[in-house]
């Protein structure tokens, strides 16, 4: 048919136009980092650093919920000192999000590209291998302790949670205390996980707390497994993702960070009145990383908010979203912490925060695991 | 193909107006659909480093991943069944069942937001009102009847498909209302004029004219359920294992982040409605031929 | 469909029936009596369809409703929705993106999906399979692709400003409004006879824009109504490629509002919900009262 014959030539021309396209706009330039180095604690390069940050006039953050570690305040307090105007892209986003975004958005000056990340820990190394952040030592670098950061400087700890389990106690009078606790008959139907554990961190957090409780450690993270098969089993445990919206009725037992429990118990002002509680044993600290990124637009207002998130007002804005700030033991000493915000917080002594090692090998297990073991069971 | 013996004022040339026509699809589709997504079969058949590997192919091939095919491909064709059935009688009802003309508008209008309510919303609002504690399941609870007792849940596969037919339904209505709408009436009455049941009616004209719309539509519920993600992500915690939860497994989470697998296992969900496509195609040539 | 209108009729009746079955056109009293009463119980059928579509669709959404209602004080959890300034911006945004992408969407999608049907059939396969597309490419893969091909380097730098960004918002949500709306053209051109009336037109005279606008385009109202309801919905929820561009669309504000406030976010749902419902009954009121379609009868 004449038809057939006359697609040939567009079919041919197509594909070449495709390739010649993705050679031109996918030409990824491997960026020199842009950042300098140390950043010396010396009054004038600091404000150095303001007026070139009050220049670019503009920060892109990703991934950063109000209410997580109270990065509300942080976002308003941070424009109300130095004028700079945030662009907020993705509250929801993943750790995963936010690298795709820096790739995605290499060589582009708009607001779609974000300055700096806040990832799960394991992600800091990843981003650093692709090339993908800068790095950057803020004048409080050696608060830092050195478990927690990156020794070139390309990414730090910022803060940790433990793992705790949030309750209803409107719906659960008898609260459990530790995590044999939550395989009582009492609790069937009510305990749900934070997401999927393949996917969340606060999930696989509290599949790997649950195992280091019941005969598990850093480095054995099986247990876990086993002990969410058989709460599943059970029927303790409910598939869905637990939520705040879940709380209120549906799964009245939430494994969450302490902060993000606190924050919501705040948020619902006791409709329903909620409980917090962590775990007597199998107490379990995980920690999240900030980077900034390798093709920020705005490179100065990024190393500005780093500086900003590690000082003093910026620590205690996390500790008032009842986050454990990275340099909380330093301000301690020196008497600069938040004693209201300070007495808020839970009880955590013993708490075990892994290192990332640890945490590659349980995520291995944990996520192969998972399908299989656990998931299965689910029609 | 031309009506034999049909005059027409002006000849059309083969290269001539007629691609022109066509030039602001195939143009917009490549622009903003083909190559910016161009690198996704390329970044198939990379490492995270950038060497080229059928690995990420051969990885699909694990036990794991083809039953979260399989969910998917069974949740798709469930969906698209069931939505394609009741969709249409749904849509007929209003159309040419003799209900209020209000209706009609009323539910197309109804539709087209209930067609779009999915994700987090809708796995919420169903679990308000089905879950274990849900509004309903109380009221049946206080009339004798407990569903979850007997081993129902909202949280399984078939609860799943429940909460998929929310935005399938109104899919189906919007896309065979036209097709229902060019079923003339005076079809109806002439074959009823000749004897015909309804049945013969149905059997004889009315599904075979609309065969190939059907078939249509119910491609696009197939694709529609196939590309969900958020709501069973909700509803289920990942626990019910699907190809789009996978590959956000992949590329957005907190815990895993190997894109280039991603990559592969959304080619592979192209490859497969590459394959529905061909199928359905077919089919649908099949029953457009006694039409012609 | 190529014999023209009432050919089918006939043939159509003829198939139905064959030659020989028993088919004598029946007057008699009781026979038209059965025949009422069968349409009356095919009426009930209907209703009954119609309901249990109804109770399924509202259930669900007041059971919704009910969890809202659980805030302290009742209500508030829709005034604090209601009185939040952002809602009306990012919401007429979505509005203003989604009519654009309708329009957009049917100038494209018509002109193709006539010109596949008339001329070249054995291109639909490819045709299909291209709109079926973005339901099987992961939003979060196209929103990555198209920053990355219209980044700063690259010929059309998109995406370095606010404007570039709208725009490859609204063309993004154009390619994810194609399934829908050449779904829904498709199936409309099925039931009108496009051949008849493109020859009718020719020989008359018309060109193919005048064709296609004024000929075909007021044939298919229930067809591009369809698709622009789709389509609406579609913008206005829409939320990974929002937010990934940093648009200040209204899913994205939804999700801000997010977990921490569950009551709100059911409310939000509703009102978002309600208001969506509105926008389609004005489209279908100003689709009503449009120029009346031009009724072409051949055959």
């Amino acid at each position: 048919m004449r038809t057939e014959r006359s697609i040939f030539p567009l079919v041919g021309l197509g594909a070449a136009a495709i390739l010649i396209f993705a050679a031109c706009s996918s030409s990824a330039t491997t960026a020199p980092g842009g950042s300098s180095g140390a950043g010396a604690s010396g009054g004038s390069s600091m404000d150095a650093l303001i007026a070139a940050a009050k220049a670019e006039g503009n920060l892109t953050t990703i991934a950063l919920p109000h209410n997580w570690c109270d990065y509300g305040d942080m976002l308003t307090g941070f424009t109300a000192k130095y004028g700079i105007k945030i662009n907020e892209l993705n509250p929801d986003g993943g750790s995963g999000d936010e690298i795709t975004a820096i790739e995605a958005n290499k060589g582009s000056t708009g607001p779609a590209a974000p300055d700096v990340i806040d990832v799960g820990l394991a992600f800091g190394p990843q981003a650093k291998a692709k090339g993908d952040i800068a790095p950057y030592k803020v004048s409080t670098w050696a608060d830092i302790p050195d478990t927690a950061k990156d020794a070139d400087g390309y990414w730090y700890g910022d803060y940790y949670g433990v793992m705790a389990f949030e309750v209803n106690t409107a719906v659960v009078k008898d609260v459990p205390k530790d995590w044999s606790d939550l395989q009582k008959a009492e609790y069937k139907g009510e305990i749900a996980l934070a997401g999927d554990p393949t996917v969340s961190n606060q999930a696989i957090s509290a599949v790997w707390a649950a195992g280091i409780a019941t005969g598990g450690s850093l480095d054995n993270a099986q247990p876990g497994l086993d002990f969410f098969k058989q709460l599943n089993t059970a029927g303790n445990l409910v598939p869905v993702i637990g939520k705040t919206a879940t709380m209120v009725s549906e799964t009245p037992i939430r494994l969450a960070w302490t902060y993000n429990a606190l924050s919501d118990k705040d948020s619902l002002a006791g409709n329903p009145a909620i409980t917090v509680t962590v775990p007597t044993s199998g107490r379990f600290g995980g920690m999240y990383v900030q980077a900034i990124s390798a093709f920020a637009p705005h490179p100065n207002a990024a190393k500005l908010w780093m500086e900003y998130l590690y000082s003093d007002a910026g620590q205690n804005t996390w500790l008032k979203g009842y986050c454990n700030p990275i340099r909380y033991d330093a301000m301690v000493k020196a008497g600069t912490v938040d004693s209201a915000a300070q007495a808020k917080l839970p009880d955590t002594t013993g708490t075990v925060l892994p290192t990332l090692d640890q945490i590659t090998k349980a995520t291995d297990v944990i996520t192969k695991g998972w399908p299989t073991e656990v998931g299965a069971s689910i029609k | 193909m031309k009506a034999p013996g049909a005059q027409v004022a002006r000849p059309v040339r083969r290269f001539g107006v007629g691609w022109l026509g066509m030039v602001p699809f195939l143009a917009f589709a490549f622009l903003f659909l083909v190559a910016p997504t161009f690198y996704l079969v390329v970044g198939s058949l990379q490492t995270a480093t950038g060497a080229f590997t059928f690995q990420n192919f051969a990885d699909l091939f694990t036990p794991q991943i083809i039953t979260t095919y399989a969910n998917s491909l069974e949740i798709s064709i469930v969906t698209a069944l069931i939505g394609g059935v009741f969709g249409f009688l749904l849509a007929y009802a209003v159309i040419l069942g003799g209900l209020p003309g209000i209706l009609r508008s009323a539910l197309m209008t109804f539709s087209g937001v209930a067609s779009n309510f999915a994700g987090v919303p809708l796995a919420l609002a169903f679990v308000y009102t089905v879950g274990r504690t849900g509004l309903f399941i109380v009221f049946l609870k206080g009339i004798g009847i407990d569903l979850y007792s007997n081993g129902f849940t909202i949280y399984s596969k078939i609860g799943l498909e429940i909460v998929y037919l929310y935005f399938q339904f109104p899919l189906m209505v919007l896309i065979i209302a036209p097709a229902i709408d060019g079923l003339k009436k005076d079809w109806r009455e002439a074959a009823e004029n000749m004897g015909a049941s309804s049945f013969q009616y149905w059997r004889r004209v009315a599904l075979p004219i609309l065969m190939p719309s059907l078939l249509g539509s119910m491609i696009l519920l197939f694709a529609n359920s196939f590309g969900a993600q958020a709501t069973a992500y909700q509803l289920t915690g990942g626990f019910i294992n699907i190809v789009t939860i996978a590959i956000s497994r992949q590329m957005r989470g907190d815990v895993l982040f190997n894109p280039n697998q991603g990559y592969a296992l959304a080619m592979g969900m192209v490859i497969i409605m590459a394959i529905s496509i061909a199928g359905y195609s077919l089919l649908q040539r099949r029953s457009e031929r006694w039409l012609k | 469909m190529s014999m023209g209108g009432n050919s089918i009729t006939g043939y159509a009746a003829e198939r139905a029936l064959g030659p020989n079955e028993p088919g004598a056109p029946a007057s008699s009293p009781s026979r038209a009596a059965g025949r009422s009463r069968r349409r009356y119980l095919t009426r009930i059928a209907w209703w009954v369809v119609f309901l249990v579509g109804f109770l399924y669709f509202f259930v669900p959404l007041y059971g919704t409703l009910d969890f809202a209602l659980k805030s302290k004080p009742f209500g508030s959890a829709f005034t604090a929705i209601l009185s939040d300034s952002q809602f009306v911006s990012t919401l007429t945004y979505s509005f203003i993106a989604g009519v654009l992408t309708v329009v957009v969407s049917i100038l494209i999608i018509v002109p193709t999906a006539f010109w596949v049907r008339l001329k070249y059939p054995s291109l639909r396969p490819l045709i299909e399979f291209i709109t079926l597309l973005p339901f099987v490419i992961p939003p979060v893969v196209l929103v990555y692709g198209l920053l990355n091909t219209y980044n700063g380097k690259s010929l059309i730098p998109l995406g370095n400003s606010d404007t570039g960004l709208n725009i490859l918002l609204v063309a993004a949500y154009v390619v994810l409004s194609f399934p829908y709306m050449y779904r829904a053209v498709d199936t409309g051109l099925r039931a009108i006879d496009i051949q008849s009336l493109t020859e009718a037109s020719q020989s008359l005279g018309a060109g193919w824009i005048r064709i296609l606008w004024q000929v075909i385009l007021p044939n298919l109202r229930t067809s591009l109504l369809s698709g622009a309801f789709l389509s609406l919905a579609i913008v206005i929820g829409e939320f990974t490629i929002a937010t990934f561009m940093s648009r200040p669309s209204f899913a994205p504000y939804l999700g801000l509002v997010g977990d921490s406030k569950p009551y709100e976010q059911a409310a939000l749902a509703l009102v978002s919900f309600g208001i969506t419902w509105l926008a389609m009954i004005l489209i279908a009121v100003i689709g009503r009262n449009s120029r009346s379609k031009i009724k072409v009868t051949v055959g």
